[in-house]
């Protein structure tokens, strides 16, 4: 029938002009970040990386890599944009290419020498094995039966895996320094492997861990890109290295790390929830609007992939329905962790092209709640009198004025409930978009508890925000729907 | 096919799996006649209807609509039902919509009007069926009786040439049955092409130009009010004239 051909041009249009809209709108983030170079760093590797109260790294201790980085760019007249993730996420962009570099303590392995080319080293830091400091563990031997913690991927990681066999102990794996080293203050795990400097300087700023062997295992610490990548990067870096070595700089950024001379984190006073707030009140706020602007976005664009899905599913023939019904299995069964981690690592590799962190975050939220939006839509329509379309067709309006004019108007009632619903899950779901490093609120509160330890009090501000956050919402919501209902 | 029949139907055949529910009707009805049609429940009554303007598609055979074949793939659909309308059992207005709106919905839509002019009209069908001071009520607010005449005036709104109406007073209270009828009546008096499928012998007797009796998914037996009513020649119309006048 000619209204269905007509009706289904009109649907192919909406998606293609969707998916252009997208397609500049990711084109244009990337076309301006071209000119700088995009560096990689982690938020928790003291003294490597130090964040600033602001969450940025433009105060007066950054840590070695920072300052080590902004004297080499300066002397080389680079310029950089940071990127701030986990370890493990940092060497997946560098090989996916969504960075250029990692400049994140490093090790040099020979394993990663497989996949990585590295800089002159900047340091030389050996493995050590760190515990309660009250604990009577001394040697590796009084470690047999007990749990060992590591940080996935690590230097210290690795030489703690050499060590399992032969003192048999359990490893579990933690993904920051400051979780794990918590986890062995609290006697969830026994001792842990780290970086001596990174042990040392967490010590040193009131960790209340405890060294107890000497370092072993030193590998050098260097710059990282990709291998056979980035190779006039790679040349600046040395180039600058060499310079900042032979003046006295280097040996000067690593002695103010190491020698306790940097300034101290935050003081027992500002320990308290109001002191936490206070100082981390920017750090919260920009998580918090991140996350915010994260649940809008992400709403409305799942919304509109929600409406195509669901106007394809209620159509006539069998094409639309399947095809609405397939990407709403796929996206509704796929743990969103995994949808994220494959369109931000797995997706680049395919189509050629980085795509920006914040567009790979609405790109995931749009897929899975686009495609539990488009089930209840289509339940929606459905759920409307089948003598409603038989009126409006019979007066003579065609499938799509009668599915906006009559159909639809309808069917909003049933979905409003379900709508407002997964607006919230949406909120809440934005914290899984941590997990690629999106700076949200949960990756907010997992940064500030990296620089003070203050597990418990930290994840009570998060909870609490984002109860207030849903509370409003919740709020909102009820007022809309009692608008709706008059 | 002949061009003098405003709706003809020829060999209809309408089949819901295995359940052939219409048996080849054929029925040829001429500008301003008023056809009734009626029949025991399931014979196939509303089917029928509902295949004059294609809410079922049929099985097999033909419906030309002012000498359009309906089932021609080539035929605009929605062209030849702006000029069909027709009013159901439950009514159908469309509940979001105010009186008004419900009107006027379809031939602002459909650019037959513009919002001032469709107002202008719609308060014309209003007046019709008699209920101008209900314009701005919300359907829900209507009794049953009021519904349904204002789903007429939405169905005159669109100038059709013929109106089908299926059961329109069936589910109404019996004092409002009376209304609906009269305006009814009033519009095959000016001379609107009407099929009616109704219950409502009385209404037959007087208005009707022709009756059908429906049986088993066949026009079993057809003519003038007096013939079907007074004379009729098949057993199954007097058993069912029997039934329904005797109760
Ligand atoms: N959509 C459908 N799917 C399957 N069977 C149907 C459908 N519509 C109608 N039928 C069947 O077709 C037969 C005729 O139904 P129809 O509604 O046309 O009868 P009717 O003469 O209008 O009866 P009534 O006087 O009760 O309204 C019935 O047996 C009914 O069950
Ligand atoms: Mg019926």
């Amino acid at each position: 029938m000619e209204q269905h051909t007509r009706r289904k041009k009109w649907l192919w249009l909406l998606v293609t002009a969707t998916c252009a809209l997208g397609f500049l709108y990711f084109n244009q983030q990337t076309a301006h970040a071209e000119p700088t170079y995009t560096i990689g760093t982690g938020t928790t590797f003291e003294p490597y990386e130090i964040e600033s109260k602001d969450g940025s790294y433009d105060g007066k201790n950054n840590g070695i890599d920072m300052d080590i980085l902004k004297a080499i760019a300066k002397k080389e007249h680079f310029k950089y944009k940071l990127k701030v993730m986990g370890f493990n996420a940092q060497l997946q962009a560098v090989q996916a290419g969504q960075i250029d570099g990692m400049m994140a303590g490093v090790s040099v392995t020979d394993a990663r020498k497989a996949t990585f080319d590295f800089s002159t080293p900047y340091y030389n830091a050996g493995e050590v094995m760190a515990v309660d400091k009250n604990s009577k563990i001394k040697s590796f031997k009084d470690l047999k039966g007990k749990t060992v913690a590591l940080k996935a991927g690590t230097t210290g990681a690795i030489y703690g895996e050499s060590l399992q066999k032969k003192y048999d102990f359990k490893i579990k794996y933690f993904n920051d320094s400051n979780t794990m080293w918590n986890d062995v203050h609290n006697g969830g795990t026994v001792a842990t492997f780290d970086d001596g400097p990174v042990l040392e300087y967490g010590i040193l700023n009131g960790v209340p861990l405890k060294i107890v062997t000497k370092p072993a295992k030193t590998t050098p610490v260097a710059f990282a890109v990709k291998k056979g990548e980035n190779q006039e990067l790679l040349h600046k870096f040395n180039a600058g290295l060499a310079s900042i070595k032979k003046s006295g700089e280097l040996k000067q950024i690593i002695n103010k790390y190491l020698n306790g001379n940097a300034v101290k984190t935050d003081t027992a006073s500002q320990r308290t929830i109001m002191g936490l707030i206070k100082n981390n009140k920017g750090t919260l706020l920009s998580g918090l609007w991140m996350t915010i602007e994260l649940a809008v976005l992400g709403i409305i664009c799942a919304t509109v992939l929600g409406v195509i899905l669901g106007v394809m599913g209620i159509s006539d023939g069998k094409a639309l329905p399947w095809t609405a019904s397939t990407i709403t299995y796929i996206f509704r069964g796929l743990p969103m962790m995994v949808l994220a981690f494959f369109i931000y690592i797995g997706m680049p590799d395919v189509i050629g092209q980085k795509i920006p962190l914040f567009t790979a975050g609405i790109i995931t939220l749009t897929l899975n709640e686009g495609a539990y939006i488009g089930a209840f839509v289509k339940g929606g329509f459905k759920a409307v009198d089948r003598e409603q379309w038989e009126a409006a067709r019979s007066l003579g309006l065609p499938y799509n004025r009668a599915l906006w004019k009559v159909i639809a108007p309808q069917g909003i009632k049933f979905m409003i409930p379900s709508f407002i619903n997964q607006f919230i899950i949406t909120l809440k779901d934005t914290s899984i978009l941590s997990a690629i490093g999106v700076m949200e609120l949960t990756e907010t509160g997992t940064v500030i508890i990296s620089k003070n330890m203050e597990g418990f009090k930290v994840w009570a501000i998060i909870a609490v925000m984002y109860l207030v956050v849903i509370t409003l919402l919740t709020w909102l919501s009820n007022y809309v729907q009692k608008r709706m209902r008059v | 096919m002949d061009k003098g029949y405003k709706v003809q139907v020829e060999d209809l055949h309408k089949s819901f799996g295995d359940n052939e529910v219409l048996k080849g009707v054929n029925l040829n009805v001429k500008d301003n006649e008023v056809v009734c049609m009626i029949g025991p429940s399931g014979s196939g009554k509303s089917t029928f209807l509902r295949c004059l303007n294609k809410l079922e598609d049929p099985t097999n055979g033909h419906v030309y609509i002012d000498g359009y074949d309906i089932s021609d793939p080539k035929t605009n659909l929605d062209l030849v039902r702006q000029n069909i309308g027709m009013v159901f059992q439950h009514f159908n207005l469309f509940p979001h919509l105010s009186v008004l709106k419900n009107i006027t919905l379809a031939p602002t839509q459909l650019k037959k009007a513009d919002d001032a002019e469709a107002k202008k009209q719609a308060m014309h069908y209003l007046d019709i069926v008699g209920l101008t001071e209900k314009a701005a009520a919300m359907p829900s607010q209507l009794s049953g009786g009021q519904q349904q005449r204002v789903a007429i005036a939405r169905a005159l709104a669109m100038q059709p040439d013929v109106m089908l109406f299926d059961e329109p007073t069936s589910a109404l209270d019996p004092e409002m049955v009376g209304d609906v009828l009269a305006v009814m009546k009033r519009l095959a008096q000016q001379g609107m092409t009407m099929i009616v499928v109704t219950h409502e012998m009385g209404f037959a007797k007087s208005v009707a130009d022709r009756v059908a009796f429906f049986h088993d998914g066949l026009i079993q037996e057809e003519g003038t009010p007096e013939q079907v009513f007074d004379h009729p020649q098949q057993p199954a119309t007097q058993s069912f004239l029997n039934k329904v006048l005797n109760v």
